[in-house]
Order: C-alpha cells, then structure tokens, then sequence
C-alpha cells in the first residue's frame, strides 16, 4: 500500500543477535523492542502498545502478525489496526555493534486516522453519488482486538453490493467511525458519519457506545443496525439490533461447560457496562433452570489490566466454572493472568465474547479449554462458508486477522440492508428500516438467517471450544 | 480547511517521497533534494515542492539564489507524522539504553504468557 515510510535509525554497541534477542522479550527495551509475542515465529500475533498519545494517555495497540523473519537481521510486522501497515525492524552489523532500523508505513487511512485522533477535521472524500453507508467500529480501545477484521469484512461485503448492481442503481460507499472503545467519541463520531452523509450506520461497537449513540442520534433519523452480539432491549423503527442473546448463548453452552468442568458453581465475572451485566443476569436465570449456582460475582471496568485481586477472589470462591463477560483487551489479559495463576487447574470458563481474534491474542495456551457460543465460527462447514473465508483470505491476505461472528455479523448485516433496500418503497430509512424488520436469507455464511422485529435475529447457535490453532465447534442441541 | 490541501497533496508518490526525505533531514535545498528524489527530474521535482508549500505541509527559506526547504513545522499533518517519527525513533533510544546497560533475553520467560500484557 502507498504511503509514507517512517524510518528511525540508532547505533548500538552490542552484536546484531544481542540486539534481535530483544525483540519480544518484555525487557523494558522500548514499546517497539518490547513488543507482546508468544512465539517469534512468521505469522504469530504481534501487539506493540504505542504511547501515540504521550505518556499519560492510554496506549494504542498496534495489532498485527510476524510476516517475514531473519534472525538476527530482520523482523517484518504487518498490522491492521489501528491501519494497515508494515513494520520492519533491521539490524545489521556496523563496527563493533549493530545498526538498528525501523520503517514504518503510514498510509492515508492511518494519517486520516490520526489526525482526527487530535480533533482535526479530516474529509471523507466525495460521497457524491453514492449510497453512503457508516460503519462505527472499535480501531482503538480494548475492543479493536475483537473488531479488527470487521473493517475489512465490511470492505467485502460492500464490493459484492455493488457488483451486484449497488442500491437502486447507486453504488454503496462505506464511511469509517472509530469510537476507540469509548461512547462518548463513539457518539461524536456517530454525528460525523450523519454529517457526512450517511443516512444508516451498522454498528460492532461495545453495546455501552452503540446505547449511548442511538440515544443521541434520537432526532436524527438515522438507521442505527447493532449488528454484533448484544443484549437487545432499544430495538424500534429505526433501531434494530441483530447478533446473539446472551440468554440464548449461556443456554446453549451451560451444559457442556458443566459437565466438562464436573461441577456447578459459578463464578460470574465480567466488564463493568450494560452487556456483561445482562450477561449475567441471564446466567442466573439459566442456571437456576439447570441447576447451577452462583458462588461469587464481579465486574471491572473496560480497561483494567491488573485482575489480581478479582482472580484471587476466583481462586477463594471454589468455583468450577468462570462465566468470563470480558471482552476485547480485557478478556485477553484476564484469561491470560487465568493461566499464570492456576485457575484453569480448578475452573473451566465460558466466555460469550470469545472469537477467533480474541483467542489468537489470548494465546494457545491460555485459550485452550475455554467455551464460546455463537451463531459464526471460522472452522464451521458449508460452501457458503467455505467461499466467504476464501475471498477474505485473496482479498486481505494470510495476515489479516480471522473472522469471527462479530465481524462476520456485518457481513451478513449489509447484504441484508442491500436486500432490504432494494426492496423498500421509497429509498428513505424509515421505509428501508421496515423491510429489514423481517427479511429472511439463506446460505449465508453462518446458514440461514431471519429478523423477526427489530430485535429478533434467528439464527443457528454453535458451541466451540479452543484447542491450539482454532475451535471445536458443534451445533448447539 | 488546510487538511484536505493536505490529503491531496499527498496524494502523489513523489511528494510523499519528498515528505518523507524532509522528515528525516532538518533542511534541504532544491538541488540536495533532488539527489534523492531518482525517479523524477529537477524540474518536476519543484513543481511538486510548490504543491506541498501551498498544501502548508512544508516552508521555504531563501537565502541569495538558494532556497531550502523544510517540514513546515506549524502544519497539523506534519505535527502527526513528526511525532510518530520520534515516537519510534525514542523506541529505538529506549532499546540502546537497554541494550548497553546489559538487558539480555535470557531473564524472560516466555513460557509464561499471563506475565506481560498482549
């Protein structure tokens, strides 16, 4: 991709594999050299955090892949989030030490993104005829680790619109909002995306942005589609919420997890906004029904790090089962410090959110074990299926990250919108909002599919449980 | 307002190319800048210099019949693309500071995921 390459350049007086040894070792050597990797190896998950917003602000998680190694020479990183790019670390020998080197690629997407970071009024180019169609996600935040294919997806699901012949003969134009896991930008950016025209915007947001920004866009007659996993519950004529319930998740993999765990008492733990609270609402109900109980709860806010104190508690409770209602970055480092301090000795877990990004940063080892319930999986079979994840991989390449049901979830969410589209009366939300409201479609990639209301999402329910590289998955009896 | 200049100035693989030359060097002029610049000759080389000064990406100084030329340090878009250029040069400091002051790899476990944040 054409951009701008960012070069850096130091001497170091120790030999080039000295040097190369660093990289991922979590010595204090620098956010690049201390990059989090499990395993130096091509293609492993690679997160650098990025102190792009100094020292006091929290850092940006460049997510990306090992592409290429040479050990001690070379380190090439390809990321997709916050934007695409590439990273190459260079080290060769000069004197008695080393010459290290960094190019970074910026691209226009990655400087578009920065900028509005720091407030600056960037254009989206002409919208012009077009049918523009916003898509907020999460590019920053904790929960870019589970919305970082959705862009891309998007980005497919856009193309096979228009080769399709567009809306009404238009071509669909996707704009970009990225709430940074956080709703008081997501609403911000919301509005921009109203202002620059679009008249529906698909949301893979955290429920605690997509509430707060239907709340806001009230007036402003726009089509807001939740197209991910959320707890429902604001769906109207121009709000309709699509993706998984909770109630529907927890129900179809309390059992397995049960009886793999051989035990029932819960401990239920989770983020502290709307949809890990209804998460565990609708646990207690389930569990009383399967007669499960509950001997401990907690929630912690979005962004917490050190879980210590909460795993502990775990650890005192006596629990079998952990229900895990983290997401994104949170989840990650919860499951992770799970491992370190031996709860996956004592517990199984079930985790709502778990998705095949999710569990690459979570890591082999400490995702091994865990369940997921959804209505997508990457592994599931079918030609549908099977085609989705092939264009994915010839558009974006073996890099990119893997789809799950959150990213896949807009996939479907546009397709049904073009249909519902081209089918309405008039092209106006409102009349758009009404056939959504209860199309129905075949041989998508997660099966068939109806809405039913403006919240209700039919759809088949799978199990999974990770195993090193992926899932298991099974259908939900 | 001056960002969408900007986009379209950088549009170009050439200016970007330029961009990013002045990025790495304090000063340049004309003539120097055309050294690095291969792919395209002098001449195109200042017109190319005249989108990016009217873009406000990048400021001329004329001194006699010489004029140099340098990131324009007041512009939003090279305050973005001059910080991430220190944010990974100060990386690469923090990683000779660690280097030299004996950090080896050898301390780490990397068995042990739940030690370091992903």
């Amino acid at each position: 991709m054409a951009g701008l390459a960012l070069t850096a350049e130091q001497h170091v007086d120790a030999p080039p594999g000295a040097v190369f040894a660093l990289f991922g070792a979590g010595t204090g050597a620098g956010w690049v050299f201390d990059a989090a990797c499990d395993r130096l190896v091509v293609g492993a998950a690679v997160t650098l955090r990025a102190p792009i917003f100094g020292a006091a602000g929290e850092p940006v998680e460049i997510l990306g892949r090992v592409a290429a190694l040479r050990p001690p020479s070379r380190i090439e990183i390809v990321h997709d989030q916050p934007w695409r790019g590439r990273l190459r670390v260079l080290v060769d020998s000069a004197g008695i030490g080393s010459r290290v080197r960094l190019i970074a690629d910026l691209d226009g997407a990655g400087l578009n993104w920065l900028m509005r970071r720091r407030g600056f009024a960037v254009s989206d180019g002409e919208l012009a005829g077009t049918h523009p169609v916003g898509l907020l996600t999460s590019k920053s935040g904790p929960a870019s680790v589970f919305a970082s294919p959705t862009e891309h997806v998007a980005a497919l699901a856009v193309e096979e619109i228009n080769a399709d012949g567009g809306i009404r003969g238009t071509p669909v134009r996707l704009v970009v909002g990225d709430d940074g896991t956080d709703p008081d930008l997501g609403a911000l950016e919301a509005w921009r995306l109203v202002k620059a025209g679009c008249r529906t915007i698909m949301a893979t947001t955290t429920s605690a942005t997509f509430t707060r920004a239907a709340h806001e866009l009230r007036d402003s007659g726009v089509l807001m589609v939740q197209t991910v996993m959320n707890e429902g519950g604001i769906g109207g004529e121009l709000r309709v919420q699509l993706g998984e319930r909770p109630e529907d998740q927890l129900r179809a993999a309390a059992g397995p997890v049960m009886e793999a765990a051989g035990g029932r008492r819960w401990f239920l733990a989770g983020n502290a906004y709307i949809w890990p609270r209804v998460v565990h609402t609708a646990a207690r109900r389930v569990l009383a029904e399967q007669a499960g109980t509950v001997v401990g709860e907690s929630f912690q806010p979005l962004g917490t790090r050190d879980f210590t104190p909460l795993i502990e508690q775990i650890l005192r409770s006596g629990a079998d089962v952990v229900l895990s209602a983290f997401v994104g970055a949170d989840l990650v480092q919860f499951e992770r410090q799970c491992l370190a301090m031996g709860v996956r000795d004592r517990c199984r877990t079930l985790a709502p959110a778990i998705d095949e990004p999710t569990r690459e940063r979570i890591g082999d080892d400490a995702s091994t074990g865990m369940f997921g319930a959804s209505g997508y999986f990457e592994e599931l079979p079918g030609e549908a299926n099977e085609a989705f994840v092939r264009r994915y991989r010839e558009m974006y390449g073996r890099f990119a990250p893997p789809v799950s049901s959150i990213s896949e979830s807009v996939y479907e969410a546009l397709h049904l919108y073009a249909h519902a589209a081209r089918r309405a009366d008039e092209d106006t939300p409102a009349a758009i909002a009404r056939e959504l409201r209860s199309i129905r479609h075949d041989a998508f990639p997660r099966g068939d599919v109806a809405v039913d209301g403006p919240e209700t999402f039919r759809q088949s329910l799978f199990v999974a449980e990770a195993r090193p590289g992926g899932f298991s998955v099974s259908r939900a009896s | 307002m001056a960002a969408d200049l900007a986009y379209d100035a950088l549009a170009d693989p050439v200016r970007r190319e330029i961009l990013s030359v002045l990025a790495e060097r304090d000063e340049l002029s004309a003539g120097e800048l055309s050294s690095y610049i291969r792919r395209v000759g002098r001449t195109a080389v200042s017109s190319h210099l005249r989108v990016l000064r009217t873009a406000g990406l990048i400021a001329e100084r004329r001194t006699g019949r010489f004029r140099y030329y340098s990131v324009d340090p007041t512009g939003p878009v090279q305050d973005v693309i001059r910080e991430l250029q220190e944010l990974f040069q100060g990386s690469l400091d923090a990683a000779k500071v660690a280097v030299e002051n004996g950090a080896t790899a050898v301390a780490v476990d990397r068995e042990r995921p739940g030690r370091r944040a992903m």
